[in-house]
């Protein structure tokens, strides 16, 4: 990633790995404010998502430390926070 | 117990489903050319890999599925979504159905492909990477899309994995533990590395055929130099006999012989084959002169040729027709015994035997091949080979219905 990544960036990029990894969501809106579980996407899916994800933003954090986010805003942050180092 | 099949589905060069399979055998249509999936490039200099690839499979996964699923996973969805139709599983309690995988590393192009991909930045690796290059995986996503509920596994028996799932099933229906079986031959998806391998083996042919790949597969021909890869898969529905009245019934399974001769690579024993044979018969509770028709295993490798060849002399079978089935769609690996079956009973069905290509100076004229031309054939009693790497000796005695 060339320059600095902002919250916004990384709202897009989790949101277009939801829908490659759900396909099934297409055409249905998706916001900062949901939940992947309330888009129902699996226990799975969800690590897909947060790892292609940050492979994207080259971003190297044990999965361990990913749990917590509520929804796809707080996931962003908490990516943001650790891509700060 | 007399075993009906009352379901078939297939996926080979062919095209996809009985109907292709069936027209493309008899008119020996040409599929063989340069292998170009992604992960089967040879080596710098190297002449390029001959063989057969399949086209994309039908569309029966929902897209969240086949997104993680493998070629040989999606293959063997459409193959089975054909059988399951055509045997009309749906009016049979699935906790009396199983289903037996004969498989043999069969993601190996697609997880190499994925061990470069992530060779240097592991930290990335897809967690269903954990699970979808299992064998198990054929058969885990077969049971979550379709109501199978006996039970379910994948045996590995190399190039005799589908006949010793068709073998394996047949076992689960006689033993009552389910009263349908079936068993799917899986795609061997075989990756650059395995061909590679293959070749310096002395196993595979087709070096010197790039610009003929035509005329490279010759099973049984003295200008044969090795086996043909063919992408393929194949399922049958297997129903007990008593069960299966209502049903249609392409043949019965009748007897099986499966033995280990003691080999560890890929010799041949005709030894092993007889013996397999002979066990196969006399479940059947017939003798060779009853066999009418066989069906190779006939690769198209010098030795396995010979062998078998010595293998028919030891069972005095000059008086049954014979053809090979992978002269037209290649070697399916794992898959071969499945779809030779499946070659098998849609020749029953018919009446008539198919060509074996490329089938100009048989290595021994003794015998009464059929060659170029199918042939019109009251088929009674089959005798069907399957052999696989690690002396691995299958055969099937088929009946017609």
């Amino acid at each position: 990633m060339g320059s600095p990544l902002d919250n916004t960036e990384i709202i897009n990029i989790l949101i277009e790995e939801i829908r490659e990894t759900v396909p099934e969501l297409e055409g249905q809106p998706i916001s900062a404010s949901d939940s992947m579980v309330d888009l129902g996407v699996n226990s799975i899916e969800r690590s897909e998502v947060i790892l292609a994800a940050m492979e994207r933003l080259d971003l190297k954090i044990p999965m361990v430390q990913m749990h917590g986010p509520k929804n796809i805003q707080e996931l962003a942050d908490l990516l943001l926070v650790k891509s700060a180092g | 117990m007399r075993i009906a099949v009352t379901g078939i589905g297939v996926a080979s060069g062919l095209g996809y489903g009985k109907a292709a399979f069936l027209q493309g055998l008899f008119e020996t249509r040409g599929v063989f050319s340069e292998l170009t999936r992604h992960g089967r490039e040879p080596a710098g200099g190297e002449p390029p890999f001959v063989g057969v690839e399949l086209d994309e499979p039908p569309n029966v996964l929902p897209a969240r599925l086949a997104r993680t699923a493998t070629l040989s996973s999606r293959v063997a969805m459409a193959v089975l979504q054909e059988a399951w139709r055509d045997a009309g599983l749906d009016q049979v309690d699935p906790e009396r159905i199983g289903l037996v995988v004969g498989s043999s590393n069969p993601m190996s192009r697609e997880q190499a492909l994925a061990a470069q991909r992530y060779a240097d930045k592991l930290e990335f690796v897809p967690p269903r990477h954990g699970h979808m290059f299992l064998s198990s995986d054929i058969a885990g996503l077969c049971t979550s899309v379709v109501p199978i509920r006996g039970f379910s596994q994948s045996v590995d028996a190399a190039s005799a994995s589908g006949s010793v799932a068709v073998i394996q099933a047949m076992d689960a229906v006689r033993s009552g533990r389910v009263d349908v079986c079936i068993a799917l031959g899986a795609l061997q998806d075989l990756s650059g590395y395995d061909l590679h391998a293959m070749r310096s083996l002395g196993v595979m042919g087709g070096a010197d055929h790039a610009a003929r790949p035509g005329e490279a597969c010759r099973p049984m021909d003295l200008a044969h130099n090795g086996f043909i890869y063919g992408e393929a898969s194949a399922a049958l529905v297997l129903m007990r006999k008593d069960l299966s009245m209502s049903h249609k019934s392409y043949g019965d399974l009748i007897g099986a012989g499966h033995v280990a001769d003691g080999s560890r690579g890929p010799e041949p024993n005709s030894e092993g084959q007889v013996r397999a044979a002979l066990n196969a018969l006399a479940q059947a509770g017939l003798t060779a002169k009853q066999i009418d028709f066989v069906n190779g295993h006939a690769t198209g490798t010098p030795q396995g040729d010979f062998e078998e060849c010595r293998t028919y002399h030891s069972l005095e079978l000059h008086h049954a027709r014979i053809n090979a089935t992978k002269s037209i769609v290649g070697h399916g690996m794992s898959a071969a015994g499945a779809l030779e079956l499946a070659a098998v009973l849609l020749q029953i069905k018919e009446g008539r035997l198919h060509p074996t290509r490329n089938l100009e100076n048989p290595i021994d004229e003794s015998f009464d091949w059929v060659k170029a031309e199918p042939v019109s054939h009251e088929i009674r009693h089959t005798l069907k080979f399957s052999f696989g790497f690690g002396g691995i000796n299958t055969a099937l005695v088929i009946a017609a219905p």
